[in-house]
């Protein structure tokens, strides 16, 4: 017999969409406590769409939106949203994740800035606390950014598309920092990415959103890996091969179905 | 006129002489700079400059709308306060509409520049149906700071109050959404009330230092001192103080130095508040 684990938050039956008119439907999705999801489609398929619905930032067309309780979320957005024409530090961006925290008149105080060092210290940029947000390299920033979210204590750690532009090095070690927060300290994530690769290795769950196909799939890694799902969301088959003990994906000759492989 | 090379001196001592005629416009246009000033860090890292500008015309719509609504109505004396409120009344709604809302279908920059394009027009149509106070269009676009009652330096100075109490209060909020709307929103905050409360102040600003300033000079003080100490490389924080010196150093220099050149003051505002960009960006030159 398995225990029921309430999540910390759910959709169900949710229509997800913008000014009442509806892009997903049917949408059923659950974030357990340590739980390590990653949505996966092409790009504007409608993935920060669902992220946005779950943390309640956008309100649903139909169907519902489950909070059992109140839940600490850390939010990492694009890097390339956060314009770094402003003059902060990146001590300064760091403690922004304690704002909705703190409420409109209380000040940050002794507290707030361990937490913000800790969460500095944790993704490696505690010596960046004092240099410019706006002169720090992609991947400094974007380890800023999860710091910021980090720095709120989160029981949830959501992250939109966290790899994107980075190059392959860059990417390894954001992938395998989120892991390190995942293991350590039973957090649950939930990530986009439009590159199934990039995630293939480290999420336990995936779902699949692609508004165009009205596509919202979700399940464990494994069965998200065969060929018929991927076939699904790419419309052409796709192969899964293990090289090195890293899960490899990529597009093969035919149709959807005929050539998948895994590994 | 002696030229601009150098300040008269007997200038200078007539200017001293006449403290009752510039005290209180002085203090008004010193004033109308730093609180300006201080706002202009938000306008110009939100990139929404041309905000300010569509809200400066629309202010001065205002104003011309109630002196066609006083001509027309044949009401005699002029209404100062109820002028003030109608300007207020436009640039506040133009602020919530044109600042808080953030249109997914249309690029912003589409309804500000119509919103500018359209009260500009609408601001030449109504003059040339004033037929007694078309004189003031001059002074109400470009500024003169001569003539300041003192109950408009009274409102200025509530107002000053207001926004900047306003800022220190919710400081961190204002910052943060701003900075980053997508997180604020994902993590729960009314993003859309904060950006109102901001705008809410830059709207109320706006009239209020455009009637004693005049439009030109009050959209420059809501960019070029920010600018200035951003292009100097000011933190955050830091900035806004510089930005409001900045302010206050410009309209005090345009104010004196127009009086005894005998040039026109909002413009030497403007030219001064602009020398400052120029030194920020050579103080960051110099400091890499």
């Amino acid at each position: 017999m398995t225990a029921y684990v309430s999540p910390l938050v759910a959709l169900e039956r949710a229509a997800i969409g913008y000014g009442g008119r509806a892009l997903l439907e049917g949408v059923d999705l659950a974030v357990a406590p340590g739980a390590f999801l990653a949505l996966v489609g092409p790009n504007g398929g409608g993935k920060t769409t669902v992220i946005r619905s779950l943390l309640g930032a956008l309100p649903l067309v139909g169907g519902h939106l489950v909070r059992p309780r109140p839940v600490r979320v850390g939010y990492v957005p694009q890097r390339e949203h956060v314009d770094p024409v402003w003059p902060f530090t990146a001590g300064e961006v760091a403690l922004m994740g304690r704002i909705p925290g703190l409420g409109p008149w209380r000040r940050p105080g002794a507290a707030d800035r361990d937490a913000v060092r800790r969460a500095m210290a944790t993704v490696g940029v505690e010596h960046l606390a004092d240099a410019p947000y706006g002169e720090l390299s992609g991947g400094q920033r974007q380890r800023t950014l999860i710091a910021r979210a980090l720095a709120a204590e989160p029981e949830l750690l959501v992250l939109d598309e966290p790899t994107n532009g980075m190059d392959p090095a860059a990417e390894l070690a954001t992938m395998d920092l989120l892991e390190e927060l995942h293991r350590g300290g039973g957090l649950a994530i939930v990530m986009v990415s439009h590159r199934l690769e990039a995630v293939a290795n480290y999420a336990r769950a995936l779902a699949f959103v692609d508004k165009d196909q009205r596509l919202f799939r979700v399940g464990l890694l494994e069965a998200m890996l065969r060929p018929e799902a991927l076939g699904a969301l790419y419309g052409r088959p796709v192969a899964v091969r293990e090289v090195d003990g890293r899960r490899v994906v990529y597009p093969v000759n035919g149709r959807a179905g005929e050539h998948g492989r895994r590994a | 006129m002696n030229g601009l090379d150098a300040v008269p001196a007997g200038k200078l001592a007539e200017f001293l002489a006449a403290r009752e005629i510039w005290e209180i416009p002085l203090a008004a246009s010193i004033l109308s700079g730093a609180l300006l000033g201080v706002l202009g860090v938000y306008v110009v890292l939100r990139r929404t400059v041309f905000v300010s500008a569509a809200l400066t015309q629309l202010s001065t719509l205002g104003l011309v709308a109630t002196l066609l609504v006083e001509e027309r109505v044949h009401i005699e004396t002029e209404h100062a306060s109820e002028q003030l409120a109608v300007a207020i009344l436009f640039s506040v709604a133009g602020a919530l509409l044109l600042g808080a809302f953030r249109p997914r279908r249309l690029p912003a920059e589409a309804g500000v520049g119509a919103a500018w394009v359209v009260a500009s027009a609408a601001v030449v149509l109504g003059v040339s149906q004033l037929v007694h106070a078309a004189h003031d269009l001059g002074g109400m676009v470009f500024g003169n700071a001569v003539a300041v009652p003192a109950g408009d330096l009274a409102v200025i100075a509530v107002v000053a109050v207001v926004c900047v109490a306003v800022h220190a209060l919710f400081a961190k909020e204002l910052a943060f959404v701003s900075f980053d709307p997508e997180t604020a929103l994902s993590l729960g905050m009314p993003v859309r009330r904060w950006d109102a409360l901001l705008f809410l102040t830059i709207g109320l600003a706006i009239p209020v230092t455009a009637r004693a300033l005049g439009a030109l000079p009050v959209f420059a003080f809501l960019t070029l001192p920010a600018a200035a100490a951003l292009a100097g490389g000011a933190r955050f924080r830091v900035a806004f103080a510089i930005a409001g010196v900045i302010g206050v150093l410009s309209a005090a220099a345009g104010y004196v130095l127009s009086w005894v050149w005998e040039i026109p003051t909002g413009a030497t505002m403007v030219a001064i508040a602009a020398l400052f960009v120029g030194a920020g960006a050579l103080v960051r030159r110099r400091g890499r």
